[in-house]
């Protein structure tokens, strides 16, 4: 027996209490003269001893009591000894690993094989339960003593490109050992990857009463080439300059020459040779990439010619889309500004956007709704048609970016945002007076990164009242930089200064391409998210923008719908668990076509060393000695504290009961 | 005037001759008129003669008439003798509150002392514990009732084992049929008690038990364990609250009733005093006795 809290014994010194006020507080008898005793006799004194025994049941209660409360606090548990010999039944546990690298060879057979047979050993009193192991162990089945459906559950695993997870599974025994409440006896059918095992060997502890047998498919590790990777943008807008990168890697001893080619919906673009080191990486690169516009299937092959061919390419998706054109309103006076924006945002990081320069009367008749965002950087008169279009076109999602400078300050407040401007904080360059950005908030987008911001010397901004709007950047006096204000169901940034290099010179720091690039990219709404994902990850299927109850379907490889018209309107992810392509098509057009390719650690087939397994195996109690012995001894901690409690309940109420009658007797001889 | 009948009330009073004053003429006030109580000489009945009666009161012009001898009676010549037995031994020197057993048992006795010496009765007293303390003869002297309140005062608590000792002497203390009143707290067993008195009744006395006892000792209460220790004998003894509670009264009530149920059948009248409540009832008892004597 122990205690899973032993601090709490300290408060067995509570006993003390009774022990003062029974035994040291001792009632005194005071000697009364009395007219004559004829009428007590000295069977009295039984009495008194009945009246004293009863003292004695409250201290004892009371004593108990405390001693109880303590225990059952303390968390008493006792380990209680499982006998399974012949009389008693065991739980089966046979896990059949189904990962991606069972594919190789006739793994998976001989898995499933090995499990049914050792399903011969199941006695009438046992039980068994087929799991099928990938990143999470799958209940084929209710526990069962028939043979028959535990070998038609076994039959019914199929492969999947899942990783085996040996964490997941020993995670999954130690529930089912608490649950089962019998012995289990655990084996695992599978090609012991290495690859396959926790960071830390703690997590593949057992627990007591877990006896665990492995069986491993595959004795020694496997030659393999395998495509790892392949880096391309999610969107191509210059098919000439896209550069699609991809990594092969060695594993198991492999080496030499290999072919790369790309292929796009099924259709080999090029291909090049690529020497692969032993045990090592290689990357092809591909310049230039011929899509159509729209969604595309790309995959990247290699002739490995090795035993494992499922690995040996590697899918990835593309979108082919035209630049999306940005107004970029401005005073025709001075075109500084629209040449630094011009110039930082051509040069972001995959040309996505086009400006397009307009002054303030020709935007009036532009129609906005066409852009991405639109710039409107110190305009001194906004035209009532042109505030009311942009105020429109902000409020139906659109996005705005507001520059204020010298002409902004005579301003009464910033145009379409509606924020009221205080008076202009300006200063003259030559004086050497400026301002730094000091405060940033970096879980926006456009200034999560402080490194672009560093030197930027602000020498004139516009004050502006934040009010309930969002401050993302502050400069040294407290001043906002850069406000964010949410129009209607549009964004708006308002950033106090210009971009012309004269009221500040971050134009000419290498924070600022970065920063346009960001910026730009929040403002179009371009959801920067990786298009190429791994088995078993889960795909978040709500961007905010689509109407709430809206339906979204996804697609699987096969072509079929992944979900069913109930769960596609409120699920907000989808766990992506084969490999290929997913087509998510969304209410708003805004669909998405999504690479899925089982993760690369299944590709290297080095096998757990024998010792490795064996250390495992002894995580469980129960060792191989006490199965061949046909009669095992399984030790559970038995946590009692509960139990403990329902006797201190049941004391409290003796207590009350005695100590009550106790009371009345005193009460009736008052 | 009840308050004045109160032992509490009475114990405040300085002298006894004040508080038996104060009690008869307290009970005697509350009392409606009754025939056989005056002093004339007017005429009352006539009674047969009995062996022992004074030949002057023989009417001889009845026996002339009739051939038998009557005696003629006047209400002035119904009075009696009245002997007070007052018992001091140690236990009853008992009292829970003010007025302990034996000064409730001198208030009583001096009433009756003055109750009877106003209605002219001869009275005496014997002052007893384990022997004959103090006697004093029953007479209708000029100065009786001062030597009997005297006597009452100065009896003290004394000591004794053994109830029967003192009244094998009685006997020859009674030279005149009368009454007798024995005033104790009777911790004997009643069938000894009542053999032990009953002597008494044999020569044609009227004899009444006042059983005092105090209120304590009839219903005990103790909130916890005591160790009680016996004023006559120093023994001890612990009891408790649940054992006097139950055992010790009915031990007690069944002694009380025992003793009642004995005296009767002996001829012998018995009243309980308890000391918690007023003299009167004892004094009515008295004079209940005295009338049936007529």
């Amino acid at each position: 027996m122990g205690f899973l809290a032993p601090w709490f014994l300290a408060g067995l010194a509570a006993i003390g209490l009774p022990v003062w006020l029974h035994l040291l507080k001792q009632h005194k008898t005071t000697p009364l003269p009395f007219s004559s005793l004829m009428f007590f006799e000295r069977r009295v004194q039984s009495s008194i001893k009945h009246r004293r025994l009863k003292y004695l049941l409250l201290f004892a209660l009371r004593t108990a009591l405390f001693a109880l409360l303590a225990f059952a606090f303390a968390r008493p548990f006792v380990n209680s000894t499982t006998v399974a010999s012949a009389g008693g039944g065991k739980l089966f546990v046979m896990a059949v690993d189904n990962s991606f690298s069972m594919r190789q060879g006739d793994r998976l057979d001989r898995a499933k094989s090995a499990a049914a047979a050792s399903l011969s050993s199941l006695r009438p009193e046992d039980r068994g339960l087929i799991l099928a192991l990938g990143s999470q162990a799958h209940l084929m089945g209710e526990p069962s003593g028939d043979v028959s459906v535990l070998r038609g559950e076994i039959r019914a695993i199929q492969p999947s490109d899942d990783h085996s997870s040996y964490a997941e599974l020993a995670h999954a025994l130690k529930s089912l050992s608490q649950s089962a409440r019998m012995p289990v006896e655990a084996h695992l059918f599978s090609d012991m990857q290495k690859s396959s095992l926790p960071p830390s060997f703690v997590d593949l502890e057992l627990g007591q009463g877990i006896a665990f047998i492995p069986h491993p498919m595959a004795s020694q590790t496997l030659a393999n080439f395998a495509v790892e990777s392949v880096t391309a943008p999610r969107r191509l807008y210059d098919p000439k300059t896209v550069r699609v990168q991809a990594t092969v890697i060695a594993s198991g001893g492999a080496t030499g020459r290999r072919r790369v080619s790309l292929w796009l919906n099924g259709h080999e673009l090029a291909s090049k040779p690529l020497d692969v080191p032993a045990d090592g990486r290689a990357t092809a690169e591909f310049i230039g990439l011929e899509a159509p516009y729209g969604m595309n299937r790309g995959e990247v092959r290699i002739d490995s010619a090795d035993a494992f061919a499922p690995d040996d390419h590697y899918y990835f998706s593309i979108e082919r889309s035209d630049p999306r054109p940005v107004l970029f309103i401005h005073a025709a006076r001075d075109g500084r500004d629209l040449l630094f924006y011009r110039t930082a945002i051509e040069s972001s990081r995959d040309a996505a956007f086009h400006l397009e320069a307009a002054s303030p009367d020709q935007a009036a008749s532009l129609p906005l709704s066409r852009y991405a965002f639109v710039v409107l950087s110190d305009v001194l008169e906004v035209p009532a048609n042109l505030e009311q279009a942009l105020r429109s076109y902000v409020r139906a999602g659109g996005s705005l970016l507001v520059a204020l400078g010298p002409s902004s300050a005579a301003r009464k407040r910033v145009p379409v945002v509606d924020l009221a401007i205080r008076d202009s904080g300006s200063t003259s360059r030559d004086a050497g007076h400026f301002e730094i950005v000091a405060t940033l908030d970096a879980a926006h987008p456009s200034t999560h990164v402080p490194g672009n911001w560093a030197g930027v010397k602000v020498y004139r901004s516009v004050r502006v009242e934040p009010g309930t709007a969002r401050v993302l950047a502050k400069l040294s006096d407290e001043m906002p930089l850069l406000i964010e204000q949410l129009v209607g169901d549009g964004r708006a940034l308002v950033f106090t200064s210009t971009f012309d290099n004269v009221a500040n010179d971050f134009p000419v720091h290498a924070g600022f391409v970065p920063f346009v690039d960001e910026t730009a990219h929040y403002l179009a709404r371009l959801d920067d998210r990786s298009a190429n994902l791994t088995v078993g990850s889960y795909l978040d299927l709500r961007t905010g923008r689509e109407p709430s109850g809206s339906a979204i379907e996804v697609f699987d490889p096969h072509g079929s719908r992944a979900m069913t018209l109930a769960e596609s309107t409120r699920a907000q992810n989808i766990q992506l668990t084969e490999e290929g392509f997913y087509e998510v098509r969304r209410p708003n057009s805004h669909n998405d076509l999504v690479a899925v390719n089982p993760d690369r650690r299944e590709s290297d087939f080095d096998v757990i060393p024998p010792e490795t397994l064996a250390l495992w195996q002894n995580t469980g109690q129960a060792s191989r000695a006490q199965q061949a012995r046909g009669t095992e001894q399984e030790r559970k901690p038995l946590d009692f504290w509960w139990y403990v409690m329902i006797v201190v309940l049941a004391l409290a109420v003796a207590e009350s009961l005695v100590g009550n009658q106790h009371l009345a007797v005193d009460k009736e001889a008052a | 005037m009840q308050r004045f009948l109160d032992p509490a009330t009475l114990a405040g009073l300085s002298g006894l001759d004040l508080v038996a004053k104060t009690v008869v003429d307290g009970f005697v006030s509350g009392l409606h008129r009754s025939p056989d109580f005056g002093f004339s000489q007017e005429f009352a009945e006539y009674r047969a003669y009995t062996p022992g009666d004074d030949l002057r009161h023989v009417d001889w012009n009845v026996f002339a008439r009739t051939d038998r001898c009557y005696l003629k009676r006047y209400r002035g010549e119904t009075n009696t003798q009245l002997l007070i037995l007052l018992d001091t031994s140690a236990s009853m020197s008992f009292g829970s509150a003010r007025v302990n057993k034996l000064d409730y048992a001198r208030f009583v006795s001096a009433s009756l002392c003055y109750l009877a010496h106003e209605q002219r009765d001869a009275v005496g007293l014997i002052v007893f514990d384990e022997d004959v303390v103090n006697y004093v003869a029953p007479s209708t002297r000029q100065g009786q009732l001062f030597r009997l309140l005297h006597a009452i005062e100065k009896a003290e608590t004394g000591t004794r084992t053994d109830f029967t000792k003192p009244f094998a002497h009685f006997q020859s203390f009674l030279k005149r049929r009368g009454m007798v009143v024995v005033l104790s707290d009777f911790y004997e067993q009643p069938q000894t008690i009542v053999k032990t008195i009953e002597p008494l009744r044999f020569r044609g006395n009227d004899v009444v038990l006042f059983h005092v006892l105090d209120p304590q000792e009839i219903a005990p209460s103790l909130r916890e364990p005591a160790l009680l220790i016996d004023v006559e004998t120093k023994d001890s003894i612990e009891v408790s609250p649940d054992y006097v509670r139950h055992e010790y009264r009915r031990k007690v009530d069944a002694h009380i009733a025992e003793l009642q149920t004995r005296a009767r059948a002996a001829g012998l009248d018995y009243f309980l005093m308890n000391t918690g409540r007023p003299l009167d009832e004892g004094l009515r008892e008295y004079l209940a006795v005295r009338q049936g004597r007529m």
